[in-house]
């Protein structure tokens, strides 16, 4: 009989939600004290991977083994006694109280009267950061910690929890430089100590700096088991992404027409600097760089939804001032926000409540009064166009899809009529077909001569679409390079550094 | 406004309410659309509300009939509940926005006084009462400013403005009933149209329009988007703010016509009005559909609240129970609103 | 492997000393302290006897049973909840027991019932909440109007006097080296949970809780027994506090308690506990917030202001005690 020594199996994990297939026969096997990576598109299934290893969610079927005896999680806590935790992105400790607490929450030392030992406490938790090599002061809120020192505090409470893996979510997305570089002393620290570590990223430069082996996931498929040392980048991208570039993304235009908009010198003090660009009609301009680069932020302060302190603009040739989002909707500058469920769709409403949110005043007659003949026109017009399913304006947007859900929000853009649309981040965790779909909708978009901004965060999107490129580094553009032949390393190279 | 799942059934029957262009008519799809939007109405809150109303009413009709449906025993509870009304109507907008005011009671009593005093003092009739409602409106500005301009929380804010407007009132007055108001003010609530006293009229023409507003104008109507998302809804180019301002002001503004309706009818102005209309006006409002987390509520459906609430309290009185015991009733009344709604968005969510 | 502390935002420089008390909430109980002095030292130079011992007494007890009640509700809130069913529970209680002794039921049983019974509301909202997920504000709305109800019915709306036992006054009218009972409970309760809220590992969950009941559950933390004890503490609390004020007056009345719930809130915000978010708030600033509201209270009186006067101040003080709140939140 072989041996499975493995600290965990998976076999056969399947799971839906709805109609959904999330994940599909996924078998794998992780060995001890080394660092893996999972990867994939957005939607591919890694995250629900990931929680179902960390108890959060139940397989619908397949098995679980460590050290080759079968488990069943049957909660995020039972993971954690199994050995296995999560760091999450969203971070889960108390801004309030201190580091030490935190770490040791609900296991503090206490005496008979259940009264916390507090030097006790902090001693313990020194001793954990030290060994991590870590010195944070144990008694600090940790609301005063910013983001990185928060994540590393997590950690902290990973391994005081006696955990055999730790799993990272995204662990560099909100971390600076310096912080990313804290990170992987922290990691290998845990190799070190035979705690093994995988992580979910989508940032491959990472990837291969620490991980040793990657697993590549695509709709819900395990497609590639590969060795760091023996792959490269594009044979991940390849596994990635599962077709030629071409079919995801439409051809670009050679043809531009006249500027729509023209930034010059923009700044807000702390977050960005001296942004200057123009954006033609026609074309698609792409954002590009590290998160934290002052993309997001660039675009929310030119749609006024944050504040700016200097430059100028002049859209569609006359200057234009950004106040507040509703000035900028009607001069036709418009901005798809990163986060379609806290910030621009309204979930418990139905589609065509949605469509028409950001262009009410189109659909009233002169006394203010909704014309409903009209609304019903055109959002079953955007239904039609856009293809979204299931084909019912009166739907809720809570019960859609992901990328109907997308659809829905690029719906509500389109339906204003935007001169200028900023897309942050059109397609995350959205599905093949409907990226395609929403590409193909805005290469329209920009050739019937909507000036496109596509923020993104997976170089092969902004590759795949985008005709110019604005490379941002740490809130200043680094380069403005016309999408020839252009390859990520190149992108990577401006972005870093 | 209930969440339902829309299942492969429902979305193919739907397919058949687009008009011809994208699907045929037929006789048949043309009944099984007139069926749906039937069934949806049917399933509605309100039909809910309506259909208890009904069977408390059927209730009280075996029991004591003739007293129950008699036009004074009517008279007596519409009359009681015209202030009622008001002020669910105004919460109910409040809550839509994701908000709650807790000064209506004490703006209530607040305007009481401020008319009543004028009044006394030789001002005439008309401007007493605008320059009340002005009263009214200033507290309802100050709710509607320090909550939109800063993001203060609701309840904090209208729980402070209600003890201001309230010891205002009291200071005013100190204390006392304000008595010996003109008896052209009387006609207010003693007057009548068309047989029909004048206050029944005026709440009826205002949930009228105020329901109407809500669901057609774009401009109310916002403040679903308002309190269902309030960051997309910026983002989205809506005017938070000023909405927000205005829908405290409404509120503010009913509660104060409340109080001119109830100075008119008990002849007097006292800053101890309204003692608890705040809390009547939210179980109303809760159990007309609106709900603490914003984005749902009904004008119609508040009204059904209110109504149920006051049948169910006078057919207690009827029945010879003790109107000690209205209270009691009026609670048990929301928590039993408040366990059936719980459990029935569980069971939703459940599926 | 030790290196130095890594860059926190704590800077030992004056201004980041501020931006963190702002912070912690400190910033806003050294108002707090200093507003207390400021007014006890302008109100003893203009009224005579304003400190002396009589005046203390009177101005702690014009407020000590809405104080009893904050020490409760100041955990609620920390919770992320609210419980306005208090005011309620207040003259239920003092009817319950007034009726208990009517029956000729002896002290001790009759108050353990009582405990009992008002136990069950706290049990009731805190079931709401748990298993039906309905909000706190709703469910303890409910119950104050169904609680103050039966109270209403039960008394058939007139107060209950008559046969208290003797030894029973002792609670409300009785006194311990000179101080009285009621004050002497609350500063041994404010002790007590003070500390325990401090120290002990079953109250600091409470915390974890309010700031993110979804990482406390995964952390083993049991929120739904929490939000059990919780509600009923605040249930017990505020039938301590009927139980002694129906001692003090010998005498049970439908209209103790009315709107003590906003009085106990504002006493709770004032004293730096965010109601918005949870998570935040001590003991410490509650019971100065008890005690500034105490001294309000008593300066009106004592300084011959029109006591109509004194809820246009505390709506105005609690305005601005948010109003600040919200500006030292937003300036870090």
């Amino acid at each position: 009989m072989k041996m499975d020594n493995s600290l965990l199996r998976l076999e056969k994990i399947n799971k839906s939600f709805s109609s959904n297939k999330v994940l599909n026969s996924i078998s794998l096997t992780i060995e001890s004290g080394t660092c893996f990576a999972v990867v994939g598109e957005n939607g591919a299934g890694k995250s629900t991977l990931m929680k179902i290893i960390g108890g959060i969610y139940r397989p619908d079927s397949g098995e679980i083994f460590m050290h080759g005896n079968k488990v069943r999680f049957a909660s995020a806590r039972d993971a954690i006694h199994h050995g296995i935790s999560i760091v999450h992105q969203e971070l889960s400790l108390a801004s309030n109280l201190s580091v030490a607490q935190n770490i040791f929450c609900h296991r503090e030392p206490v005496n008979s009267f259940g009264f916390i030992q507090w030097k006790k406490l902090y001693s313990d938790a020194a001793d954990v950061l030290q060994k991590m090599g870590i010195n944070i002061d144990p008694r600090a809120k940790c609301g005063d910690l910013s983001v990185g020192m928060q994540q590393i505090v997590e950690i902290a409470k990973a391994i005081s929890l006696n955990s055999q893996l730790i799993i990272m979510d995204e662990p560099t997305s909100a971390l600076s430089e310096k912080e990313i570089d804290h990170l992987y002393k922290i990691v290998q620290s845990l190799l070190d100590r035979k705690i093994t570590v995988i992580f979910i990223s989508h940032k491959l430069n990472e990837v291969f700096k620490i991980a040793k082996k990657i697993f590549v996931l695509r709709d819900g498929n395990l497609v590639g088991e590969k060795l760091t040392e023996e792959t490269t980048r594009e044979e991940i991208i390849n596994l990635m992404v599962g077709r030629p570039l071409g079919d995801l993304f439409p051809p670009k235009n050679t043809n531009r027409g006249e500027i729509i908009l023209s930034a010059n010198n923009l700044k807000r003090k702390g977050v960005f600097n001296n942004i200057s660009f123009t954006l033609y009609r026609g074309e698609i301009l792409g954002f590009a760089g590290l998160v934290g680069a002052g993309r997001t932020e660039v675009a929310r302060a030119m749609f006024g939804a944050d504040p700016i302190d200097g430059g100028e603009i002049i859209l569609d040739s006359k200057p234009f001032k950004p106040c507040n989002p509703r000035e900028s909707i009607k001069r036709g500058l418009c901005y798809l926000t990163e986060d379609r469920k806290s910030l621009g769709l309204f979930l418990s409403m139905t589609v065509r409540m949605n469509i028409i949110a950001a262009s009410l005043q189109s659909f009233v007659n002169k006394l203010g009064f909704y014309l409903f003949g009209e609304i019903k026109k055109q959002s079953t017009k955007y239904l039609e166009y856009m293809q979204i399913r299931p084909f019912n304006d009166q739907a809720y947007v809570i019960n859609l899809s992901g990328g109907n859900q997308q659809k829905v929000l690029l719906a509500k853009w389109l339906c204003s009529n935007p001169k200028v649309l900023i897309a942050d981040e059109p397609t995350r965790g959205v599905d093949i077909g409907a990226k395609a779909k929403i590409h193909r909708d805005l290469r329209q978009l920009a050739e019937n001569g909507t000036g496109i901004i596509v923020i993104s965060s997976e170089l092969p999107e902004i590759l795949g679409l985008c005709d110019r490129i604005v490379i941002f580094r740490e809130g200043n553009v680094a380069a403005i390079i016309d999408n020839k032949n252009l390859t990520q390393e190149e992108v990577m190279l401006h972005a870093t550094n | 406004m209930n969440r339902k799942y829309i299942d492969e059934q429902n979305s193919n029957i739907v397919k058949e309410l687009i008009p011809s262009n994208l699907s045929e008519k037929s006789e048949v799809s043309r009944n099984r659309a007139f069926n749906n939007i039937l069934k949806s109405i049917l399933k509605s809150r309100e039909m809910s509300l309506f259909l208890i109303i009904l069977v408390v009413s059927l209730i009280m009709w075996i029991q004591k009939g003739s007293i129950f449906f008699s036009i004074k025993n009517f008279q007596g509870i519409i009359s009681g509940m015209v202030y009622d009304l008001f002020m669910a109507a105004g919460m109910t907008i409040v809550l839509i926005l994701w908000g709650i005011d807790l000064s209506v009671g004490a703006i209530l009593a607040l305007t009481s006084v401020i008319t009543a005093m004028l009044m006394r003092s030789g001002v005439s009739v008309p401007i007493a009462i605008l320059l009340g409602l002005l009263a009214a409106l200033t507290a309802g500005f100050l709710n509607g400013f320090l909550i939109a301009r800063f993001s203060l929380a609701p309840f904090i804010v209208t729980m402070a403005v209600m003890s201001i407007a309230r010891g205002i009132a009291l200071v005013l007055s100190s204390g006392y009933f304000i008595s010996g108001l003109p008896t052209s003010f009387a006609f207010i609530s003693n007057g009548r149209v068309l047989g029909v006293p004048i206050p029944y009229i005026v709440v009826l023409i205002t949930l009228i329009v105020l329901d109407f507003l809500l669901k057609y104008w774009k401009f109310l109507n916002q403040a679903f988007y308002i309190g269902t998302n309030p960051s997309a809804a910026v983002l989205s180019g809506i005017n938070v703010r000023f909405v927000t301002i205005v829908g405290y002001l409404i509120s503010a503004l009913l509660a104060g016509l409340a109080a001119i309706f109830m100075s008119s009818n008990l002849a007097m102005g006292f800053s101890q009005f309204g003692q608890g209309a705040e809390l009547r006006a939210i179980a109303a409002a809760v159990i007309g559909g609106a709900s603490f987390s914003g984005g749902t509520g009904s004008i119609l459906g508040a009204t059904l609240g209110v109504i149920l609430i006051a049948i169910i309290n006078n057919g207690f009185v009827l029945l010879n129970g003790s109107p000690n015991w209205q209270q009691a009733v009026s609670g048990i009344i929301l928590l039993i609103a408040v366990i059936v709604d719980a459990i029935r968005t569980r069971k939703e969510r459940r599926e | 492997m030790a290196e130095k502390y890594l860059e926190t935002k704590q800077n030992k420089s004056i201004n980041s000393l501020i931006n963190r008390s702002m912070r912690s909430g400190r910033a806003q109980n050294n108002i707090l302290i200093m507003l207390i002095l400021i007014i006890s030292v302008i109100m003893s130079f203009a009224v005579p006897n304003f400190l002396s011992f009589t005046n203390i007494k009177v101005l702690f007890m014009g407020f000590i049973f809405e104080g009893i009640m904050a020490l409760g509700m100041t955990i609620v809130i920390i919770a992320g909840g609210i419980d306005l069913s208090i005011s309620a529970i207040l003259p239920f209680a003092a009817i319950i027991i007034a009726y208990f002794f009517k029956a000729k039921f002896d002290v001790i049983p009759a108050i353990l019932l009582t405990y009992l019974i008002c136990a069950g509301v706290g049990f009731f909202n805190a079931w709401m909440i748990n298993t039906l997920k309905v909000h706190p504000f709703i469910v303890t709305l409910a119950s104050q109007l169904t609680v103050r109800g039966l109270a209403l019915a039960i008394s058939n709306g007139k107060n209950v006097t008559s046969d208290f036992p003797a030894q029973f006054s002792f609670l409300g009218q009785g006194s311990l080296f000179g101080i009285p009972i009621p004050i002497v409970l609350f500063i041994i309760l404010a002790l007590i949970i003070g500390v325990l809220l401090k120290h002990n590992r079953f109250l600091q969950q409470v915390y974890f809780i309010g700031d993110n009941p979804r990482a406390a559950r995964i952390s083993g933390i049991k929120v739904e027994a929490f939000i059990y004890f919780v509600f009923i503490l605040s249930s017990v609390l505020a039938c301590t506090s009927g139980i002694m004020t129906a001692s003090l007056y010998n005498n049970a009345s439908n209209s103790y308690g009315l709107n003590s719930e906003l009085r106990v809130i504002t006493a709770v915000v004032i004293g730096g506990t965010d109601i918005v978010k949870g998570g935040t708030g001590t003991i410490f600033g509650t019971v100065l917030g008890v005690i500034f509201m105490s001294l309000i209270y008593n300066a009106f009186v004592m300084a011959g202001i029109n006591p109509y006067y004194e809820t246009i101040v505390i709506g105005a003080i609690l305005l601005l005690a948010v109003f600040l709140m919200n500006f030292f939140k937003r300036k870090i």
